[in-house]
């Protein structure tokens, strides 16, 4: 397969003051590929998509875009949907499609025939005249989708794009991300929930503390950590799982535990303890989830978390 | 390196959405409708300012007085010489007498001063007319008595006029319309002073409006902050443009139907007392019925002083909206760009009377007071080139500087969010950018 690098970014640091926000930071995005960037808040995400999207200045490093540095240029390449999202609210949306359209080098009319094709395929088209401030949470939502891709770019860069979405819009973005792939567009994305990413990425890069931790084929780096991790379904008193040595407990809820087994534990020997004191529903062996991945690489006392991205 | 695209989206994105909005509409128009219903109120008050008459009972014992009294003024003063004194008092407290004054033969022969008992209505207007009319009518009592003759009478009712022209600098006498131009030169303070509040506020709200609205971050990843906040500058000054130009042509409507309007207010019942009073109006304040013609120049320097006024404090403007989170976090970073609009609108004021002072002169220069100080002196009075070249130089340089670090302040706060910035903050955000 002839792999080609869309976004490549190299040894790229950020310094806000004394905050290292991002430290010698390394990783490809392959074209008509969706790649994630999966680390807690606060990791360096956001400010390394800023840099992408030519937004903020890069201290040290170098991000390529399609082989060319970060410009105004490479800016159009983009369809960028921050975590920060919004619209004016008195501008209509047909006005305000058009206005962040021209913005990215659109010419009116091919702009306006994006514009109508889209909101038709949002069964949209009728709000063409109404002022966003009108529309309730969900459809402003959609139109915001829309204003990310209108002007048909190649790349597609969404930071958190499921946070605060509604169960319908959460589904339709997604649907539009595969079917972006599926044409051969580019697409990265940022989340700091891990789950989201193990149904659509392609590849990921973690990020921890401003530095990346790991990065690669999801496949591969799933099977290289090897089927170490439980999943158990039982009936009855738990409590046992508290005792078992050499393991972590990752997921848990009253008849469910995903069970992480560290130092070649045996897993025969945990399934006749669980039966000593449970009723077993299930008890399988799996790859681990991306989480207990992070979880395993970074340290589990070595996690920073901030509020403020 | 800018794109003049970009710039030119902004620019018509700023321009269009604001133009079009019910604020802009009411403002553009309510204004002049505002400013005609003013000029109305004026006019109507000189017109009917003298229907308010106090009634002073006089009780003359030298019967010599009240009669001459009466006749400047029959309305005012009313022979009450019949009645006592204690009735007076009684008239006076309830009201039905503003007051009353009792003339004797010691006021005539031995300048006794006259005791004006009255209730404190008519305020010190009414007090200083009554002193006129009372010295006036003595003096000629007095002049008769003395039995000197008409010639020295007459010389005694002689006022001097004094006429002003203006002499120009090619030799010229022009009409001497002072009195106009300085209204008109505060007018044009006000206006400038006006408008950069209300212009530069239209930017800081606007800048802080794409903040809250969480629009930024869309809007940076097309354009770089520097058009943008070009393009913001620009189009609201389009818009600042378009607004003073309606207004202007409002103006000089108004000012072409002038005469038609106050002739429409005398067309009514016209009584001979109001035509007196319209007359006393016009040799005051001519310039309600003729509006003098301003000079061109004077319209050039006052565009380019509202436009360089305007760039001046609106990139100010911008630079606070974009360290703020909301209108209310402003009031603290605003202080020190309010300070020197109001150090301006003092000096426009002393400005008034003495155009020619050394405060005028170098508030006029300073480039923070300039834009609202040199109009008005401009309009005023005669000011060398030199000082508006160097007025105006001084302005853009000022400007190219403080651009520069607004620039710089916007690049970094539209992306803060969450804290507030103090002065420490840009001071850091200035060495960031």
């Amino acid at each position: 397969m002839n792999k080609k690098t869309t976004i490549e970014v190299q040894n790229l640091s950020k310094t806000f003051g004394q905050t290292k926000a991002v430290q010698n930071v390394s990783f490809k995005v392959e074209k008509g590929r969706i790649f994630g960037l999966l680390g807690p808040n606060g990791a360096g995400k956001t400010t390394t998509i800023r840099m992408i999207n030519y937004i903020i200045t890069i201290d040290e490093g170098t991000i390529l875009i399609n082989d060319q540095p970060v410009s105004p240029k490479t800016q159009k390449l983009i369809g960028y949907m921050p975590e920060e999202r919004g619209l004016y609210k008195k501008m209509k949306v047909g006005e305000q499609l058009m206005y962040l359209a021209q913005l990215k080098g659109l010419n009116a009319k091919d702009a306006e025939t994006n514009i109508r094709y889209w909101l038709n395929r949002f069964k949209a088209a009728d709000w063409h005249l109404k002022s966003v401030g009108e529309l309730s949470k969900g459809m402003s939502q959609k139109i915001q989708f829309i204003a990310t891709i209108v002007h048909d770019p190649d790349i597609y860069i969404f930071d958190e794009p499921f946070s605060g979405l509604d169960p319908i819009n959460s589904e339709l973005l997604k649907e539009i991300i595969i079917e972006l792939r599926d044409k051969g567009k580019t697409i990265l994305f940022s989340t700091h929930r891990m789950e989201q990413v193990e149904q659509m990425c392609d590849d990921i890069c973690l990020f921890n503390n401003g530095k990346v931790v790991l990065t690669g084929n999801l496949r591969k780096i799933k099977k290289d950590f090897g089927k170490n991790t439980i999943l158990l379904e039982y009936d009855g008193d738990g409590s046992f799982i508290d005792d078992l040595d050499d393991v972590r407990i990752n997921n848990r809820s009253t008849n469910f535990a995903e069970i992480r087994l560290l130092n070649d534990q045996d897993p025969q020997a945990i399934l006749k303890t669980a039966i000593e004191h449970a009723k077993i529903h299930k008890f399988e062996l799996v790859e681990p989830s991306l989480n207990e991945i992070f979880i395993s690489t970074v340290g589990e006392d070595n996690i920073k978390t901030e509020e403020a991205a | 390196m800018m794109s003049w695209r970009q710039i030119y989206l902004v620019l018509k994105r700023e321009y269009i959405t604001r133009v079009k909005s019910k604020g802009f509409l009411a403002a553009t128009f309510l204004v002049p409708l505002g400013i005609i219903l003013l000029y109305g109120v004026f006019i109507a008050i000189f017109l009917w300012d003298s229907e308010v008459t106090y009634e002073i009972g006089v009780k003359d014992e030298t019967s010599q007085i009240v009669a001459s009294l009466q006749e400047t003024s029959p309305q005012r003063y009313l022979d009450m010489t019949e009645l006592e004194v204690d009735s007076l008092r009684t008239l006076v407290q309830t009201g039905e007498l503003t007051g009353y004054v009792v003339i004797t033969e010691e006021n005539l022969t031995e300048n006794r001063p006259l005791e004006l008992i009255y209730s404190g209505g008519g305020g010190l207007a009414l007090l200083s007319s009554i002193r006129t009319d009372m010295r006036e009518v003595f003096r000629q009592e007095q002049l008769k008595r003395a039995e000197v003759t008409e010639e020295v009478q007459q010389i005694f009712e002689t006022r001097i006029g004094v006429e002003s022209r203006r002499l120009t600098e090619d030799g010229k006498e022009t009409e001497d319309d002072s009195a106009f131009l300085s209204i008109l030169g505060v007018a044009m303070g006000i206006i400038i002073f006006g408008a950069i509040f209300g212009y530069g506020g239209y930017i800081m709200r606007g800048v802080i409006e794409e903040k809250t609205n969480r629009i930024i971050e869309v809007i940076t990843s097309s354009v770089k902050p520097i058009e943008l906040l070009t393009g913001k500058m620009m189009g609201v000054g389009a818009l600042a443009i378009t607004q003073i130009g309606i207004w202007l042509l409002t103006l000089s409507l108004i000012a072409m139907a002038a005469a038609p309007i106050a002739t429409l207010f005398m067309s009514g019942e016209s009584t001979a007392e109001q035509m007196a009073a319209m007359e006393a109006a016009e040799e005051e304040l001519p310039f309600i019925f003729s509006i003098p013609s301003i000079e061109t120049s004077v319209i050039v320097y006052f565009v380019i002083f509202f436009i360089l006024g305007y760039l001046l404090y609106s990139s100010l403007f911008a630079a606070i909206g974009s360290a703020a989170d909301s209108e209310t976090d402003t009031q603290q970073l605003i202080l020190p760009v309010m300070v020197p609009i109001f150090i301006a609108y003092g000096i426009l004021l002393h400005a008034m009377n003495t155009p020619d002072s050394m405060l005028s002169v170098i508030g006029s220069l300073v480039p923070f007071f300039a834009p609202i100080v040199m109009i008005s002196r401009i309009a005023m009075t005669e000011v060398p080139f030199w000082e508006i070249g160097l007025s105006i130089f001084l302005m853009i340089i000022t400007f190219a500087g403080t651009m520069w670090l607004s620039a710089k302040i916007y690049k970094v706060g539209i992306l803060s969010y969450g804290s507030s910035a103090g002065y420490k903050d840009l001071f850091k955000w200035i060495k960031q950018g």
